[in-house]
């Protein structure tokens, strides 16, 4: 995990300045602005409702294929702002990949949830798709406990092996983020571990955001914390620096529970 | 409040409560009675008439002893038609109505169009398909004016019946599928229509039943005759279907064992409805079992 | 607060921000999504919108054939191979006799309304009822048997229905009630007609009473009321306009119904005039049985037998015009009560 004494080496993969969203009349978010790194866990906290999931969906623009949301200001990726010509939502949605609250697996097969994605950008043969499988299976620490029935149902599995299976579906397609909508608030207390060991490893390679309500599962697996309250950033900092000696009073008093 | 002024006498109203009870309980059985009296009569009618060569003799128009066998294709061939017509539109439709219309005015019309569609009496699209196809098109009594008229009346059912299957797909499933780099047909195509697939086949199943025991249309497009080639395939020749011609031998009255003839058809129509049923509930059962 | 960028960043960050860009790296070749996608995309909604706009157009197209038929009747026509009518002969009189140039169709007209108000009548209080017993006091068991039931009778064709008067019903009536007198008529139209409207009308009253909030229920239940005083007061009152919709839809139903009415109605356009001198004659009973005619059951009968172009055969398009109005109608109609509900 990121030190204060260590100086950041990776650089800026997304950014945000002056970001707004609305939903209809109502603003859900205001005025924020923040970066995060490449190759480091970003833990987004705050209570329920101050719109960290909606943040998050913003960076796929997936929230404009369910949701009305409007979005202001500039979201980059790499520099380039997602919502301005020039951009690919089909392709940013693959760079960015997303995990969602509930394990939501395709009614279909284990390896077919898999060559799902790959499937979508025409990769047909069989071998390509074999090796894809099994890359991305193992990449989510999925491959040992299912090598011998991919060819059953997803819905057989577990909810932690369901949402790592979700997992390994994202990663199929080689994504370059992973967005965590609170991957493990539906997951028992040994599902979550994994699940934690898996983003720890993830982030070798990836830059992954992690929505949580839960602040030990931030103060274990991110390197970055952004507290958000009422639709406002708070503050963002090394977790290490939030977790011990944050500058401001609300988040204190959010992270050791005198809060609600 | 009206029910504390109805309260004065409370025995009374324990009286009263008990009494409607019961009424409905014999409402809901009398319904029961009906339809094991309906069935009942009819299969016991029709028992003696059912015998093999029945189901595979051709028709006789003046004389006793002629079978069904032409009217069982016709109707088979038909109700496959006008679904293979119907099916690429309503799905269209339903595509359009639960995916794209949004949620104003336009999807409003479009319901509009639909449910009106749907309340048209049958007779109304014999008439409509009888001055298109028959007429106009001069195509007279044929397979073709059938299946096409047909098809107006399983279009609404199918475009229906896929809006609500897809609105019922989980919002979760089609965000994994965008999440993944899909496009909005992708998404359609590979996870919404899957999805949806199994509630799609059981409103097909009931649409063939419906088209299946539908006359009004087919009498004023198909035709009362049948080929005397079997089977014949060809869509420019008339296309009398079972229920046609149970119609059409109790009103003409030209055939000695009419009664016989048209009791035959009937149970065979009942046995083809109570068949269908039973996959619906099948399907509907599996249904169930996966959201479970 | 502080969301100024300075203080909510400790890392160097500048040093490694890179330029801003206008486009980012090319996707490997693996994962990118095809031109033919891409274009699939864009374009399919319009095959989709198509097939909407082709329900719109039918709905448009039955309306234009129908009244280019219907109204040729009142139009001098060169297709026309007889004398050009006016409304008022047709619209508003009884005198139906084509045979000597007489066509006025309320006769039909009546005959539908008669049914269908008479089925109606047998078919909303016994399916609102059944409606309320399946939503809130059958048993689980009997919920499903309920429903199953239904399937069946709303998917039996309506020629079975029909030979099932013809051979069943209508040797029963004329045994039990006219001394052996042939049987046809409304009565036995109407009971026919009730039985394959009902499954209409108790489904939609059953997703009506399911629709409503449980508190009315047990709101009403708390205050000491009894099941059926819920129901009675409470219940069916606040299910109304949803109710209202269900009788209209199985209205729509019975009076479009062709075939199974035709066969066991006795198809006499006169039945006014044989009703009268049923009812001079006393029994009551007797008219009810009396042989009579709908829109749809002289559309059957008499359409394969008139010429084209014809005043007969343009009338009997007029009917068919006549029953696609009311079904638009209907339909508007239950889009008010619908308002209601929400207002």
């Amino acid at each position: 995990m990121l030190s204060p004494k260590t100086p950041e080496t990776k650089p800026v993969k997304l950014s945000v300045k002056d970001v707004a969203f609305s939903y209809g009349e109502k603003k859900i978010l205001d005025a924020l602005t923040l970066d995060i790194h490449a190759e480091r866990v970003t833990a987004i906290i705050g209570p329920s409702g101050c719109g960290k999931s909606t943040f998050l969906k913003c960076f796929n623009r997936i929230h404009e294929v369910t949701t009305a949301v409007k979005v202001s200001g500039d979201m980059l990726i790499d520099g380039v702002d997602i919502y301005k010509g020039g951009i690919d939502e089909i392709d940013l949605r693959r760079r960015v990949g997303m995990v969602f609250q509930k394990p939501n697996p395709f009614p279909k097969s284990i390896y077919e949830n898999v060559a799902f994605g790959p499937r979508l950008f025409g990769v047909n043969d069989k071998v390509t798709l074999d090796v894809l499988v099994e890359d991305a299976l193992r990449k989510a620490a999925l491959w040992d406990e299912v090598k011998d029935r991919l060819k059953e149902s997803a819905s057989g599995m577990s909810g932690g092996q369901q949402q790592r299976l979700c997992i390994a579906r994202a990663l199929a397609v080689g994504p370059e983020v992973l967005l965590m909508d609170e991957p493990c608030s539906a997951l028992d207390p040994i599902a979550t571990s994994k699940i934690e060991e898996l983003i720890m490893e993830l982030k070798e390679s990836l830059t992954i955001v992690i929505v949580t309500h839960n602040m030990q599962q931030a103060a274990r697996v991110s390197d970055y914390t952004a507290f958000f309250w009422l639709g406002r950033l708070v503050e963002m900092d090394l977790t290490e620096r939030i977790f011990t000696t944050p500058r401001e009073r609300m988040t204190e008093d959010y992270i050791t529970g005198r809060f609600g | 409040m009206r029910a504390i002024a109805t309260l004065r006498s409370p025995s009374r109203a324990k009286h009263v409560d008990k009494f409607m009870r019961g009424v409905l309980w014999v409402i809901a059985l009398g319904f029961i009675l009906v339809l094991a009296v309906f069935v009942g009569a009819i299969l016991h009618q029709g028992w003696p008439v059912l015998r093999l060569d029945f189901l595979t003799r051709m028709p006789e128009t003046l004389e006793a002893g002629g079978g069904i066998k032409p009217q069982i294709f016709n109707s088979i061939y038909l109700v496959l038609l006008s679904l293979g017509l119907s099916l690429p539109i309503g799905l269209g439709a339903g595509v359009y109505m639960a995916e794209y219309a949004g949620k104003g005015r336009t999807l409003n019309f479009f319901r509009l169009c639909i449910e009106t569609l749907a309340a048209t009496p049958s007779i109304v699209l014999a008439l409509f398909g009888m001055i298109v196809f028959v007429q106009t098109l001069g195509w007279s009594f044929s397979i073709r004016s059938g299946a096409l008229t047909l098809a107006l009346l399983n279009i609404p059912v199918i475009t229906r019946v896929t809006e609500v299957s897809l609105m019922s797909v989980p919002r979760e499933l089609k965000e994994a599928s965008y999440g993944l780099g899909a496009t909005k047909l992708q998404t359609i195509l590979k996870v919404a229509l899957p999805y949806a697939a199994t509630g799609i086949l059981t409103g097909l199943v009931l649409t063939a039943g419906r088209a299946f025991g539908e006359s009004a249309i087919l009498v004023f497009t198909a035709g009362t005759n049948t080929s005397a080639i079997f089977p014949d395939f060809r869509l420019t020749v008339p296309g009398e279907t079972l229920s046609v011609h149970l119609w059409y031998v109790t009103s003409d009255g030209t055939l000695p064992d009419a009664r016989e003839i048209a009791a035959g058809t009937a149970a065979v129509m009942i046995l083809v409805l109570l068949i269908l049923n039973l996959s619906v509930r099948f399907l509907d059962r599996a249904i169930r079992r996966r959201t479970r | 607060m502080n969301d100024s960028p300075e203080s909510s960043l400790v890392a160097p960050a500048l040093l490694l921000e890179l330029p801003a860009a206008d486009r980012l790296a090319p996707a490997p070749p693996e994962f990118r999504q095809s031109r033919f996608h891409r274009l699939a995309d864009r374009w399919s909604h319009l095959v989709f919108l198509a097939c909407s706009l082709l329900v719109v157009a039918l709905i448009g197209g039955i309306l234009f054939f129908l009244a280019a038929r219907g109204l040729a009747a009142f139009l001098p026509l060169t297709g026309n191979t007889g004398r050009t009518l006016s409304f008022a002969e047709v619209f508003l009189s009884t005198d139906w006799a084509p045979s000597s140039d007489h066509f006025g169709i309320l006769p039909f007209l009546g005959g539908s309304l008669a049914v269908t108000g008479l089925a109606l009548l047998l078919a909303a209080p016994t399916g609102i009822l059944t409606g309320v017993f399946i939503a809130k006091l059958a048993p689980s068991w009997m919920r499903s048997l309920m429903r199953q039931v239904m399937d069946l009778l709303v998917g039996i064709p309506s020629v079975v229905y029909g030979i099932f008067g013809l051979t069943i019903i209508l040797p029963l009536v004329s045994h039990s009630f006219l001394k052996d007198a042939p049987a046809s008529g409304f009565a036995i139209s109407a009971m026919i007609l009730s039985v394959m409207i009902v499954p209409t009308i108790v489904s939609l009253a059953t997703d009506a009473f399911e629709g409503l909030p449980l508190s009315l229920d047990e709101g009403s239940q708390a205050l000491g009321s009894s099941r059926w005083q819920a129901i009675w007061h409470v219940l069916i009152p606040a299910a109304r306009p949803r109710l209202l919709t269900a009788c209209v839809l199985g209205l729509g139903r019975a009076i479009g119904e062709a075939m199974a009415v035709q066969m066991v109605i006795g198809n006499n356009p006169q039945w006014i005039a044989l009703m009268r001198e049923f009812t001079d004659r006393a029994p009551f009973l007797r008219a009810l049985f009396t042989p009579a005619a709908t829109l749809t059951t002289e559309l059957v009968q008499e359409l394969p037998n008139t010429p084209t172009g014809s005043p007969w055969n343009n009338v009997l398009f007029a009917m068919g015009l006549l029953l696609y109005l009311l079904t638009m109608v209907l339909i508007l109609a239950t889009r008010r009560f619908g308002r209601n509900e929400v207002a």
